[in-house]
């Protein structure tokens, strides 16, 4: 049934959405596995569909976490608007790196990202007035959402601000399944896969690069933003490069180009890493080892690593087809 | 004015150590067209090897001999059973297996030495300062101006005098035309990248009496070697000495009127150059 | 209406022009003293070129003589150093490879650059769309929503001799396939004039027919701008022929004046140049 093939990435993102709690008894922790996929989706957005490999996720996580503090304790803004606009800075912030960091390719681009990933981090540590520099901003509140003047509904709860992240990011994740679906979609494929032949065939190339920053931006600060009101705080480590390499260590391990496999890879490092730590503080030794084997043998990832499975368990043999269709989920 | 002039001198001390973990990756850099995220590991390790030596009683400079050819001979180990897999394979790869290499080194160093850190005492003879005048300078830091210069010159001869310069340097304009002239390509990778590491190890040995040892050395490291192989140029000697100098002094300098400011300012230059000219100073790119 | 029916009915200018008048006209491309160096190396020494429209214009020469370069300058591939090149009227001279897509200069590259993993139809399409790309700006809807698109890369595909395999991964083809395809990319486009920078290379005897009858059918709706090493067929095909070496023109004229041509016969070291009876 193609509507439920097309569908299934979605319906599966469902599937963990309503898993999740009744597998983990913290609230906080399901959160932050959502919160994380979303920063994945972002980074995938740019890796997977775009080809643009990004040290700088950080930045736009960093600040989507001081926007939507500053908004909602200094502005006083309620919650939806404090998020929106936490979105458009992101997306405005990605707008602007991206503008500079797309004129170079390649390595040139990469260490263009992590050029600015660091910029923005000294700037953060020099301005405390506005980020608390060293200390972060903190006492982020949790007001509760108003739905259009008439509900009010409280998210002071670990599982009620989760059913407040499963909503956003299932909306999230059906939007960005349209957008990677879409023609934009196919055209950054194109891109991706040989650049030269897209601006050849008329395509501004640029401009697309551009448009999915800003995109990836904006889904980045929107999970900073719900990280700062998980946890009430925007630390300066949001916007650290450790937090960069995490993401797209995540992205990686889930595997790109497909969607789903962004909640896989956050899932796994976060859940992971809250099981590990507390058997063994230097667990990120094995996610090394990991990485160097996602390098080696796994560049699909775990979702790789899944669908192989479940092919060899359906018997069926997918030779010859192309991968625009693996890109559907 | 004596003040400046004393940052200035500072910063050569800083600039050259700066060359000598930045030379090796430019060199990485600019036959193997790869990316080393795991460079500041090394320098990490050369540091940590260099502490636990002198720890043990060996004479630190046996240690500085020793613990370079050390982490060259693993990293040569890595190149040939990790990275010589993965060099047909898309750039997004190189940068992640070293990014995993790295964090197991991070990670094994704070298992092995804990996550605090440590200091590394000064070596006897260069105990105490040197005056000259009203100039008062550390001596070990005159000694490190000093080695670092006598070693960026038995480089330069390895580059430019050694066969294996001869090959790194036509590797790096074309490795097919090389291994046509019968050069075997992959072994002068897994040296390339042993010498990228052991320089870089020998500049952490060289640091640890200055700053101590501690496991996130290497990361800011790293971050500094970014700056500087871009700014002098992907693949340069001589880039990596003028923009080790160029840093150290600027750095050096800055730090007595804006500390926080002297960071940013070395990661605006880095996206300026990239931006403005990406061969850098003197690179071939 | 979508813009590719619009495209497919109206008439093309200068098709079906009489090629004695064809002098009187106006050149659709008019390239004067373009000139590319690389660093201290100099491709290009101030090249003229003038191609009317509905011609078929070949460019030869010997290896090393900027024939690519000129046309990576003159499709917006690369940037030129100096010199200025006027196609239908406009100065063209600053716009990068994407904008002169849509004014209507399609090529196909001499090494084969096509998207490999992603099949055929998809390559087309992308094509096709990309002659007007403000409309892959679309972040909502599939592709497939334009009939019109659908049906061009259809008829392309027809021509192409590769409906079978529409779905099949470019990268899966076989090298005389994908040179057809190199050539198919252009034609999405609907250009006006249609660039191919060797298309035969590689190709077997059995694939060069086909080819040499796909070039042929272009020449009726396009005007041709072609770099070949067969002789064969540039003989055979084209009205005009410049031949070219170390990055400048040797000499210009009608296939039959430029196989006598001693200069030409030098350039190439006396070989035979063979072909041209039609």
């Amino acid at each position: 049934m193609p509507a439920l093939r097309d569908n299934s990435g979605l319906l599966l993102a469902l599937a963990v959405v309503l898993l999740l709690p009744l597998l983990l008894q913290s609230g906080t922790l399901a959160t932050e596995v959502l919160v994380y996929a979303l920063a994945v989706l972002g980074c995938n957005l740019l890796l997977g569909y775009t080809g643009l490999l990004s040290f700088g996720q950080g930045v736009f996580f960093g600040m989507g976490s001081y926007a939507v503090g500053i908004l909602l304790t200094r502005a006083g803004m309620p919650l939806m608007a404090a998020v929106l606009l936490s979105i458009v800075i992101g997306a405005g912030v990605a707008a602007l790196i991206g503008w500079f960091a797309i004129r170079q390719r390649g390595t040139y681009f990469v260490m263009l990202t992590l050029a600015f990933a660091q910029m923005f981090y000294f700037l953060a540590y020099s301005l405390p007035g506005w980020t608390g520099g060293d200390n972060g901003l903190l006492g982020i509140p949790r007001p509760p959402l108003s739905l259009g003047g008439l509900a009010s509904v409280p998210l002071d709860t670990p599982w009620r601000f989760y059913s407040f992240v499963a909503v956003v990011f299932l909306l999230t994740f059906w939007l960005l399944h349209r957008v990677t679906t879409s023609v934009f979609g196919r055209t950054l494929l194109a891109i991706r896969e040989n650049e030269a032949r897209a601006r050849a065939v008329g395509y501004d190339t640029r401009l697309f690069k551009l448009a999915v920053f800003a995109i990836s931006g904006a889904v980045t600060a929107l999970a900073g933003a719900l990280h700062a009101m998980m946890t009430g705080i925007a630390p300066l480590s949001n916007i650290e490069y450790h937090t960069s390499e995490m993401i797209l260590v995540m992205t990686v391990i889930g595997g790109t180009g497909n969607l789903f496999a962004s909640l896989l890879g956050a899932a796994f490092y976060v859940l992971a890493a809250d099981w590990l730590s507390t058997l063994w503080p230097r667990w990120l030794l094995l996610l090394g080892l990991l990485l160097i084997g996602v390098s080696l043998f796994m560049h699909k990832g775990l979702w790789g690593v899944g669908q192989g499975l479940w092919q060899w368990a359906t018997g069926r043999v997918r030779a010859g087809r192309p991968a625009v269709r693996e890109q559907s989920l | 004015m004596n003040v400046y002039l004393l940052q200035v001198v500072n910063g050569v001390g800083i600039g050259m150590l700066y060359f000598l973990l930045a030379v090796g990756l430019s060199i990485i850099f600019g036959l193997l067209r790869f990316v080393n995220f795991a460079h500041g590991a090394f320098y990490l390790l050369g540091a940590y090897f260099c502490f636990q030596a002198v720890a043990w009683g060996l004479s630190f400079w046996l240690a500085l001999v020793l613990v370079p050819l050390a982490v060259a001979l693993l990293a040569w180990a890595a190149e040939r059973i990790l990275l010589r897999r993965i060099y047909d394979k898309p750039h997004e790869f190189h940068i992640l297996i070293t990014v995993g290499v790295a964090l197991v080194l991070q990670e094994a160093v704070i298992l092995v030495w804990g996550p605090l850190g440590d200091n590394v005492a000064t070596p006897a003879p260069f105990q105490g300062v040197v005056m000259w005048g009203s100039f008062i300078y550390p001596k070990y830091r005159l000694f490190v101006i000093g080695f670092t210069a006598v070693f960026a010159l038995f480089l330069w001869w390895v580059l430019e005098g050694t066969r294996l310069g001869s090959a790194v340097r036509a590797g790096s304009e074309s490795t097919e035309m090389v291994a046509m002239l019968g050069i075997n390509v992959f072994r002068v990778f897994g040296l390339v990248f042993a010498l990228g590491a052991g320089t870089a190890a020998l500049a952490g040995a060289l640091a640890a009496p200055i700053r101590g040892v501690d496991p996130f050395m290497g990361l800011e490291a790293l971050g500094v070697a970014f700056v500087i192989v871009v700014v002098g140029g992907m693949g340069s000697f001589g880039g990596a000495l003028a923009g080790g100098l160029l840093i150290g002094i600027v750095q050096s300098v800055m730090s007595s009127l804006w500390p926080e400011g002297a960071r940013l300012m070395i990661y605006v230059a880095m996206a300026a150059v990239l931006l403005l000219r990406p061969h850098g100073l003197l690179g071939r790119g | 209406m979508s813009p590719a029916t619009t495209m497919a009915t109206s008439p093309r200018p200068g098709a079906d022009q009489d090629v004695a008048s064809a002098g009187a006209m106006q050149p659709l491309l008019d390239a004067r003293g373009v000139v590319k160096r690389y660093g201290k190396f100099t491709a290009l020494n101030g090249v003229d070129l003038r191609v009317m429209p509905g011609t078929v214009h070949s460019v030869i020469g010997p290896n090393g003589a900027g024939k690519t370069t000129l046309f990576h300058t003159l499709t917006g591939t690369v940037p030129v150093s100096a010199g200025r090149i006027v196609f239908n009227g406009q100065d063209i001279t600053r716009e990068p490879d994407n904008v002169r897509v849509r004014r209507g200069i399609a090529r196909s590259f001499q090494v084969t650059s096509l998207f490999g993993n992603l099949s055929v139809r998809e390559n087309l399409r992308l094509a096709v769309q990309g002659a007007h790309p403000s409309g892959a700006f679309d972040m909502w809807h599939a592709p497939g929503r334009r009939a019109g698109i659908d049906a061009l890369v259809d008829t392309i595909l027809e021509r192409l001799g590769l409906h079978a395999r529409g779905a099949e991964a470019a990268g899966a083809l076989s090298h005389g396939q994908q040179r057809r395809l190199e050539v198919g990319m252009a034609l999405a486009a609907r250009p006006r004039a249609i660039f191919l920078d060797e298309p035969t290379s590689g190709m077997g005897v059995d694939d060069l027919d086909g080819m040499k009858a796909l070039i042929r059918g272009l020449a009726t709706d396009h005007t041709v701008l072609l770099i070949e090493h067969n002789m064969n067929i540039v003989m055979d095909i084209s009205d005009t022929i410049t031949v070219m070496q170390q990055g400048r023109v040797l000499v210009e004229g009608a296939p039959a004046a430029i196989r006598d041509d001693p200069r030409v016969r030098a350039a190439y070291l006396g070989n035979m140049i063979t072909g041209g009876q039609r």
